[in-house]
């Protein structure tokens, strides 16, 4: 039996005959253009798997890709899991604390990076004992310091091998998450995951092999590795990636040029495009673009409504999240979208809306999201915390940690997140994790961060500050904060909001009170503050 | 100290990287972790070493190292 879902998006591929046929074509940043085939990303792989092989990287060992949007991603990626061993993503914008989480919480044997983002590994590898190698695609070796050059060991190595037999249970790949208390919790999946993966890109997607597809997602977060790798290519589809960052004049002319004809970006990049002129979409010959979908955090109406105007076009919106590894619930095409919903359950999920005691909530009452367990991408366990993935299943039940309702017509709406987590641009951000960064700066004394709602972000980090008395407020000392978080966190988890404040609330047990600084940020009712104990 | 070694400077900061070496044709797509996240620290940063703030209008047409080097002088003469 093999399952390895690696091979199902290349050597499954080359054995269907389309071995010739286009699975790759890279954008570099300044538009240049790369492209490659199904034989060639197999050629790739393959190289990239007997090259661990000889690294001594094994079945079950940990490898991480720490990489903007470059091909090395993408075959580093397929070759690790040929090998079964797993593959966890990095985002490229992480910073030394964020990696140091990671990579020191996985045990990681292995990183895949760039001289230029080596930096900040190499700032915290006295503290990574299980970090045997680091493989550099623009580096040279360094054996005194296990640095390894992609080149040779790619030069060296052949370009045949074949996947030892995979069972469905086989660890794939690791993608950390945040929650609101602790550090990141490291989300395990299994090669099982393929038949979520690929059935919703056939169900929702719509995807075909005549189809050219464009997954804006960073290889860094779940969508970039389970619609932006292995949906499509488990289903010989042609993807474009485009290494450069947003820009909406690129975007539109990448949409034309390409004929692109399925396209899955995110809200707040659909936000920032309805920001352009009217005239920069007028211009844009976009007929071969046939759907358009979201993920991320929700969608609101005026998005859609923008997209119908401006457009011509529906977009559709999909949920999902690391732990459920594939799409749940979605709008698409054949559904009559209601605008604002998360859409409807896809096939052969079994969600429901349950009070915090379990029991079954009615049409139009808000309770916890949750799913009967047992899909395939099903996530299978937060690794290294037996504790934390037992809290997610309760009564038979797996908790989202998102609150819904359902409507009357079965239609699923969003409501909110049940715990402090702050989903900000599409990205879950731990305020634990920027509050720890924060006391990290010499002025500070305490700090509690929320998220609060914003136009563009859907939400933001805001940060209350407490300084030691003998610190003032200043606007240094504000981008002192901002870039300390930013480089030591990620960019993603810089405040876009200090306030500067007497005190944090905290309860007896000197839990931070987020709910009443969020309150007292909104200007609304702080509820029961009986426990508060400044 | 120039305009543009003051800027080289900030650019080191926000992106916590010392070798970092600014030209005017350089763009967020040369530096690692130039994002649009990111480039907000930057804006902030440059506004409040400079002593300058920029318009909506401004920032929208930067589109390099260059372009945002030309209006930090000619807001530095005008101030």
């Amino acid at each position: 039996m093999n399952a390895n879902l690696a091979s199902a998006c290349t050597t499954v591929q080359c054995q269907r005959g389309l071995a010739d046929k286009l699975a790759m074509r890279m954008i570099g940043a300044r538009g240049e253009r790369t492209d490659y085939s199904f034989g060639d990303l197999e050629a790739l792989s393959n190289r990239f798997a007997n090259a661990l092989g000889t690294l001594g990287i094994a079945a079950g060992d940990i490898l991480f890709t720490f990489l903007p949007k470059t091909t090395e991603q993408f075959v580093a990626f397929l070759g690790t899991l040929k090998t079964q061993a797993v593959c966890g993503t990095l985002f490229s914008n992480f910073g030394e604390d964020a990696l140091l989480d990671r990579l020191g919480d996985s045990r990681a044997a292995a990183i895949v990076t760039r001289k230029s983002l080596y930096k900040k590994v190499a700032r915290i590898r006295d503290r990574l004992p299980a970090l045997r190698t680091v493989i550099l695609i623009d580096g040279e070796d360094d054996a005194a310091n296990g640095v390894v050059s992609y080149a040779r060991i790619m030069s060296e190595a052949s370009p045949a091998f074949s996947a030892p037999p995979t069972s469905p249970d086989t660890p794939s790949v690791l993608h950390y998450t945040s929650g609101s208390t602790g550090k990141p919790k490291g989300v395990l999946h299994r090669h099982g995951s393929l038949a979520s993966q690929s059935a919703t890109a056939c169900e929702v997607l719509g995807l075909t092999e005549n189809d050219i597809y464009w997954c804006t997602a960073d290889q860094g977060w779940v969508t970039g590795t389970s619609y932006g790798i292995i949906a499509p290519w488990s289903l010989g589809v042609t993807q474009v990636h485009y290494a450069g960052g947003y820009d909406p004049q690129a975007w539109m002319e990448l949409l034309a040029e390409e004929q692109i004809t399925v396209w899955y970006s995110a809200p707040t990049a659909l936000r920032m495009l309805m920001r352009a002129e009217d005239e920069l979409f007028a211009s844009a010959d976009l007929s071969r673009l046939r759907s358009i979908f979201s993920v991320g955090e929700p969608l609101n109406p005026e998005v859609i409504a923008w997209a119908r105007r401006v457009l011509k076009r529906d977009i559709y919106d999909t949920w999902f999240q690391t732990e459920t590894g594939a799409i749940m619930v979605a709008n698409r095409p054949g559904l009559a979208i209601c605008p604002g919903s998360m859409g409807k359950p896809v096939a052969g999920v079994e969600p429901a809306i349950l009070a915090d005691d379990g029991a079954p909530l009615p049409d139009g009452a808000q309770g916890n999201l949750c799913f009967k367990p047992g899909w395939p991408s099903m996530f299978v366990e937060y690794l290294n915390n037996p504790a934390a993935y037992r809290s997610k299943f309760q009564n038979g039940w797996y908790y989202t940690g998102d609150t819904a309702r359902r409507d009357e017509q079965g239609y699923y709406w969003f409501m909110g997140r049940s715990d402090d987590v702050i989903n900000t641009a599409g990205h879950l951000i731990s305020p634990f994790e920027v509050e720890s960064a924060l006391l990290e700066i010499e002025e500070i004394a305490e700090s509690g961060v929320i998220g609060a709602p914003d136009e563009l972000l859907f939400e933001k980090v805001v940060a209350f500050v407490h300084l030691h008395a003998r610190f003032q407020p200043s606007k240094d000392l504000e981008i002192k904060i901002r870039l300390h978080v930013s480089n030591r966190a990620s960019s993603i988890a810089t405040p876009q909001e200090i306030i500067f404040c007497a005190g944090i609330p905290k309860n007896k047990s000197g839990k931070i009170m987020r709910r009443v600084l969020k309150a007292r940020y909104l200007g609304e009712d702080p509820g029961d503050t009986s426990t508060l104990e400044i | 100290m120039t305009t543009a070694e003051t800027l080289e400077q900030i650019f080191r900061m926000v992106f916590d990287d010392d070798s970092i070496e600014i030209r005017p044709d350089l763009t967020a797509n040369d530096v690692d972790g130039w994002d649009s996240l990111s480039h907000v620290n930057l804006i902030t940063t440059v506004e409040a070493k400079f002593g300058i703030r920029f318009t909506q209008k401004e920032l929208l047409k930067q589109r390099n190292v260059g372009d945002l080097l030309t209006d930090i002088d000619r807001k530095l003469a005008e101030k």
